[in-house]
């Protein structure tokens, strides 16, 4: 069990089973849970979501952080909409290749100025939040090919549908190159130590635009499907889904220190955070519960992969430990030290 | 990459393009550039000096210019920014308006209570845990909004009676937001040169290990400089809910972003430990004469969006210049 326990990719499995079981109590045996429905509602979120928590989740492997995926959503939405309405997969491709190209754009920007990445995504969010409001003149635009709508969130398999299968189809892309390839290794590297990885041969500065690119080409992908799917893009939405997709991300077993996580783990933490979201839908409570518990877990998360914790920790125990029992810190009675 | 900086706030690398006084010449030479031909647009445009225009500016820029005073205190402090100020502002009008009952001084102490609060417990767990100021943001916008709705059901609170008209009206001849705002920037900015909370604030930010070993309680700081963004915010939300008669979720949407702008415009450093509540000012100012100089010469609000987003970003490229280390 321990070394399982230890296992950051298992953890969010292990809870998803946890959280299942709850979500079965709580239900209490009325037959609201346990549907196709739930679980093709959960998946739909996890289409949505998994993509852009992906992206982050590689962002933080390499201990940087891609702020601009929130406006990349809503540009790359209004792009496919715009121009996919007598080609979806031109649409796509469009709105693909330009999160590529923006990713990169950022990525070049902070390895050749030496930016931080908050910064550097941050002035990216605000620019392509701006973008997007331009494309599309201030209004919520409309897709005019409801076929493609249907099309895309049709059931496949009762519970999948085109887009979490494409979803899940990234993941495993993703955890193929990450586990087997040079190019995995070197992301894991290059967050973990960078100093160390760069004196080891490993191209930082090429790994940098790499992954920023990445996380931008799986925005995009996130954000035009979704914009398919509800037939209709805005600009506004800068934020939505930042926060889940982080708390996602996180809970999936990245570290924010860098050089921690796996796709597969990332699966598990989207899972678990749609299942959550879903299954609080499904028993009745009301949307704005689902947001409390998203930053509920965010927030419990952060604090446990805070950098002082332990020390705190400690002093608390000791405190505790001292005015409560009477004992020092290794548990041994206290006894007044000579220089008392 | 040491261990004791934040994960994506610091440099990618060690090494300095240009030499330090060289560098810090060409900043300033181009932040002076940009100044004056904004001025010079400015003195071009018909229009911008007419005192419609102009008072106009001055009031849609002192809440946000409320906000990115306490903005300031976080980004000093080392945390680049909370994403929660927004809501914080919305949360405390409602507070504000919740609480008018009381009388107006009561409820003003309860809402700068409320935002000093929900604010402080973000300074907290980043000061004493050291947890990543970011994702803790993003928690407590979740957690906020999801509660405020909760409670609120999603409607505005419109006050009952007009304990609030005090704070409508004007104060030396300038409107009450104005008023407000000035003195914000006028106390923030004593505090932080003259007091020796500042004095400490500006070492946590530029360096949280050499502060505590210098003897510092580098978690007491961050937490002080959250608890004064939570009162500025605090402070903008009850102007606002005083201006528009009511307390709604949807007031402070996107002014921690506007907010952050006006800090980084400013010259306010992304890494923390310089820049000043004068700057912020400046910031606020040159993003607001932007957009009035826009709407002035007949471009869109969408266009006023992208351009503070490219503005944004050419500024934190700026920065690398000002970097030393």
């Amino acid at each position: 069990m321990r070394p399982l326990l230890a296992n950051r990719s298992v953890r969010p499995y292990l809870l998803l089973v946890a959280i299942t079981v709850v979500l079965w109590i709580l239900d209490g045996g009325q037959g609201r849970f346990f549907t196709t429905a739930t679980a093709f509602s959960v998946l739909q979120q996890f289409a949505t979501i998994g993509p852009i928590a992906l992206g982050l989740g590689l962002s933080m492997i390499i201990r940087e952080f891609d702020l601009s995926v929130g406006g990349m959503i809503s540009l790359a939405g209004c792009i496919a909409v715009l121009t996919g309405a007598s080609h979806p997969e031109l649409g796509v491709a469009l709105a693909v290749l330009f999160g590529l190209a923006w990713g990169l754009f950022q990525g070049a920007i902070m390895v050749w100025l030496r930016l931080g990445s908050i910064g550097v995504t941050l002035g990216g969010l605000l620019t392509l939040g701006g973008l997007a409001y331009v494309v599309t003149g201030n209004l919520s635009i409309s897709y005019p090919r409801m076929d493609v709508a249907l099309a895309v969130n049709r059931p496949v398999l009762s519970i999948f549908s085109f887009r979490s299968l494409i979803a899940f189809a990234v993941f495993l892309v993703a955890a193929f190159f990450m586990a087997r390839t040079r190019v995995g290794r070197d992301v894991y590297a290059t967050g973990s130590d960078r100093r160390a990885a760069m004196v080891a041969g490993v191209r930082t500065s090429a790994i940098i635009p790499a992954v920023f690119a990445c996380s931008g080409m799986l925005a995009a992908l996130g954000g035009s499907l979704l914009s398919y799917s509800l037939a209709a893009a805005s600009g506004e939405a800068l934020t939505d889904a930042l926060v889940p997709a982080t708390a996602a991300a996180i809970i999936g077993g990245v570290s924010l220190m860098g050089g921690k996580g796996t796709p597969i783990g990332m699966i598990g933490g989207v899972l678990v955070l749609c299942l959550l979201r879903a299954g609080l839908n499904a028993v009745g409570t009301p949307p704005a519960v689902q947001d409390i518990v998203t930053g509920g877990v965010l927030f419990l998360v952060a604090i446990a992969d805070a950098v002082d914790l332990d020390p705190r920790l400690f002093a608390i125990r000791r405190y505790c430990a001292e005015m409560f029992f009477r004992r020092d810190d290794l548990g041994r009675p206290r006894q007044a030290s000579p220089a008392e | 990459m040491s261990e004791q900086t934040l994960p994506f706030a610091g440099r990618l690398n060690w090494r300095a393009p240009l030499p330090h006084s060289r560098r810090g010449k060409v900043l300033v030479a181009i932040r002076l550039a940009g100044v004056v031909a904004l001025a010079a647009i400015a003195a071009n445009t018909p229009g911008f000096f007419t005192a419609v225009s102009l008072f106009s500016l001055l009031n849609t820029t002192s809440f946000i210019g409320c906000v990115a005073i306490g903005m300031t205190f976080i980004t000093l402090s080392g945390n680049i920014m909370s994403f929660a100020l927004g809501v914080t502002l919305s949360t405390s009008g409602i507070v504000f308006m919740a609480a008018l009952p009381l009388g107006l001084g009561g409820a003003l102490i309860v809402a700068f209570a409320f935002g000093a609060a929900v604010t402080g417990a973000q300074g907290f767990v980043v000061g004493y845990f050291r947890a990543n100021p970011i994702i803790v943001s993003m928690a407590a916008l979740a957690l906020i909004t999801g509660g405020a709705t909760l409670i609120t059901q999603g409607q505005g609170v419109y006050p009952q009676g007009d304990a609030a008209a005090p704070l409508k009206g004007r104060v030396f001849g300038v409107s009450m937001p104005l008023a407000a705002f000035i003195f914000t920037v006028v106390v923030a900015q004593i505090a932080l040169s003259f007091t020796r909370f500042g004095r400490q604030l500006y070492m946590v930010g530029s360096n949280w290990r050499a502060s505590l070993a210098a003897g510092l309680d580098p978690a007491r700081i961050v937490l002080g400089a959250y608890i004064a963004a939570g009162l500025c915010t605090a402070l903008a939300g009850i102007l606002m809910a005083a201006r528009y008669s009511s307390g709604d979720l949807e007031l402070g949407i996107g002014y921690d972003y506007s907010a952050i702008s006006a800090v980084l415009v400013g010259g306010t450093a992304i890494s923390g430990g310089e820049g000043s509540a004068i700057r912020s000012f400046v910031g606020a100012f040159i993003i607001a004469i932007c957009q009035v100089l826009l709407l002035l010469h007949g471009f869109s609000t969408q266009i006023q969006y992208l351009t503070i987003g490219v503005i944004v970003l050419l500024v934190i490229m700026l920065q690398t210049l000002a970097d030393t280390d």
